[in-house]
């Protein structure tokens, strides 16, 4: 079942337009990664998605409802939660009070104790930084707390922008390895990625993207073997 | 030595008043980079809310307090929505131009009403004497109740779900969006706060010092000093600010004219200024 479609979406900033008609659909339980070559509009989708930009034409169906002209916070509130492009923590509030904060939803709230547990046991470190300034961290605690932020939020759909950006390759497997966790206890997951042969390893599924458009989907595994996703982002 | 003590004692007293002042002024900047023009006119607003909460419904001058911060609060929510929301996103002139106009409407408004003769809040509650010095009991209630609103707010902020929702809008606007938090109804709260800050330090000055609609601004002026002095966008230093502006103020007159005061004011704010523009604690960013 398609928990989160997209149709023929445009957008873009200004008169800038990005998004040229690019569609989507993710599988409940499934994740799912959105790559492509930076400018290819990946995280202008993500906010298109969210809300943060308007469709100029298109429509975002998620859990069969049409949510397009929806602020981010309605969307928050249904379970569409983004984990943006680089990190946006509460600086100046504990590691606690950020996991807290992501705690918003009505639903997320009623079972945050449970699900703070839950995320410091995926990431143990944010326990031990639990009463630290969160801008007082270094890049990889501040992305694990970023996801974790995204986890308290109890999302139907997690879409992640970014993940890897700027993390030792070291965090960067770990991190992937709690998506892992996260897409086998049920969550459905949207990756938008530039460490293209990582993103294909580990997801389900895959859109590749290009100047604003889908350019091919399919299985993780296939795409990772089309010729020309080899030659364009896999170098080989 | 005891003339001294007094003059300190005076100082401290008003300067934790001037503190709750410069609080609302500088939780509304520090959530939202909107620097209030339209603080002065609400600290004198907050004055004559006491004051005819006084004279026409013979209420205690701190129970009033009560209805004119509850006031206030709906007055900020009120600017907010009509004025401030729509000039956000523009370029800060048009917020200080938005601020500026309602400035304007409240003393015109206040001045046809009340002219602009001094008013006094005819109430005392007798002289403390203690070490040598005397105070008056209001003065010293005053500053109680400035302690204990800014504890409050601390609680508030820190303690409560809309508080960290203040904090974190203020922090970044985009993630709280994204929580779930519906920024535009925080900004409004916090708005709504500043206002409120602003008309209990009106209406505790009122019950100390005579007034007239248009005596807001120089409250105002202290506010913007005081508020570098701590740090833009820090409240607890606001009351640090206010405590060091107060204790000047009232340790000035010791040694020379009280028509320097503004003039010492000033130039410890243009040092500031030059020396050391993020407050003397450190503003958050």
């Amino acid at each position: 079942m398609a928990v989160l479609e997209i149709h023929d979406v445009a957008s873009g900033y200004g008169e800038l337009q990005i998004l040229w008609g690019a569609s989507l659909s993710l599988e409940q339980g499934q994740l799912t990664t959105l790559v492509g070559s930076n400018g290819a509009g990946k995280t202008t989708l993500l906010r298109a998605i969210v809300g943060q930009l308007k469709p100029w034409q298109g429509k975002v169906l998620f859990q069969d409802e049409d949510v397009s002209k929806l602020p981010p916070y309605a969307k928050a509130e249904m379970g569409l939660i983004m984990v943006p492009e680089g990190r946006q923590l509460f600086t100046d509030m504990t590691v606690r009070e950020n996991l807290e904060m992501g705690a918003t939803p009505a639903r997320a709230r009623a079972h945050a104790a449970q699900n703070l547990e839950k995320v410091f046991t995926l990431f143990p470190r944010l326990k031990e930084r639990a009463t630290q300034r969160a801008g007082t961290m270094s890049g990889g605690e501040q992305q694990m707390l970023a996801v974790a932020r995204g986890i308290m939020s109890e999302p139907v759909v997690l879409m992640i922008d970014e993940l890897s950006l700027g993390l030792a390759p070291v965090l960067t497997l770990d991190l992937f390895q709690s998506l892992r966790k996260l897409r086998r206890e049920g969550l459905t997951i949207l990756l938008v990625e530039q460490n293209v042969r990582m993103a294909l390893k580990v997801s389900d599924y895959a859109y590749v993207l290009s100047e604003g458009k889908v350019e091919l989907h399919g299985p993780s595994h296939e795409v990772e073997n089309n010729e020309e996703v080899r030659r364009a982002y896999l170098g080989i | 030595m005891s003339q001294l003590l007094q003059y300190l004692a005076d100082g401290l007293l008003i300067g934790v008043v001037y503190g709750i002042a410069a609080m609302g002024l500088t939780l509304i900047f520090g959530v939202m980079s909107v620097i209030n023009l339209a603080h002065g006119p609400i600290i004198a607003l907050g004055m004559f809310g006491v004051y005819l909460c006084f004279t026409v419904l013979g209420l205690n001058p701190f129970i009033a307090l009560i209805l004119v911060a509850a006031l206030g609060l709906l007055l900020g929510l009120i600017i907010y929505i009509v004025a401030v929301h729509r000039v956000l996103n523009a370029p800060h002139l048009s917020s200080l131009l938005a601020t500026f106009s309602v400035n304007m409407i409240i003393i015109g408004i206040g001045t046809t009403i009340w002219s602009t003769s001094f008013r006094n809040v005819d109430y005392s509650l007798g002289t403390l004497q203690a070490a040598g010095i005397s105070l008056p009991a209001t003065r010293v209630a005053a500053a109680l109740i400035a302690l204990l609103v800014t504890g409050v707010l601390y609680w508030f902020l820190y303690r409560t779900r809309p508080g960290k929702n203040i904090r974190a809008v203020a922090n970044n606007r985009t993630a709280a969006e994204l929580m779930g938090i519906p920024s535009t109804r925080v900004l409004a709260l916090s708005f709504g706060i500043g206002t409120m800050l602003a008309a209990i330090a009106g209406g505790l000055i009122g019950t100390i010092l005579p007034f007239t609609i248009l005596s807001g601004g120089v409250y105002e002026l202290k506010s913007f000093v005081i508020v570098v002095l701590g740090g833009l966008g820090n409240p607890l230093g606001a009351l640090v600010g206010g405590l060091i502006l107060g204790l000047i103020e009232g340790v000035i007159p010791a040694f020379t004219s009280v028509g320097w005061v503004p003039v010492f004011e000033f130039v410890l704010f243009v040092l500031l200024l030059l020396l050391r523009p993020q407050g003397l604690f450190g503003a958050k960013k």
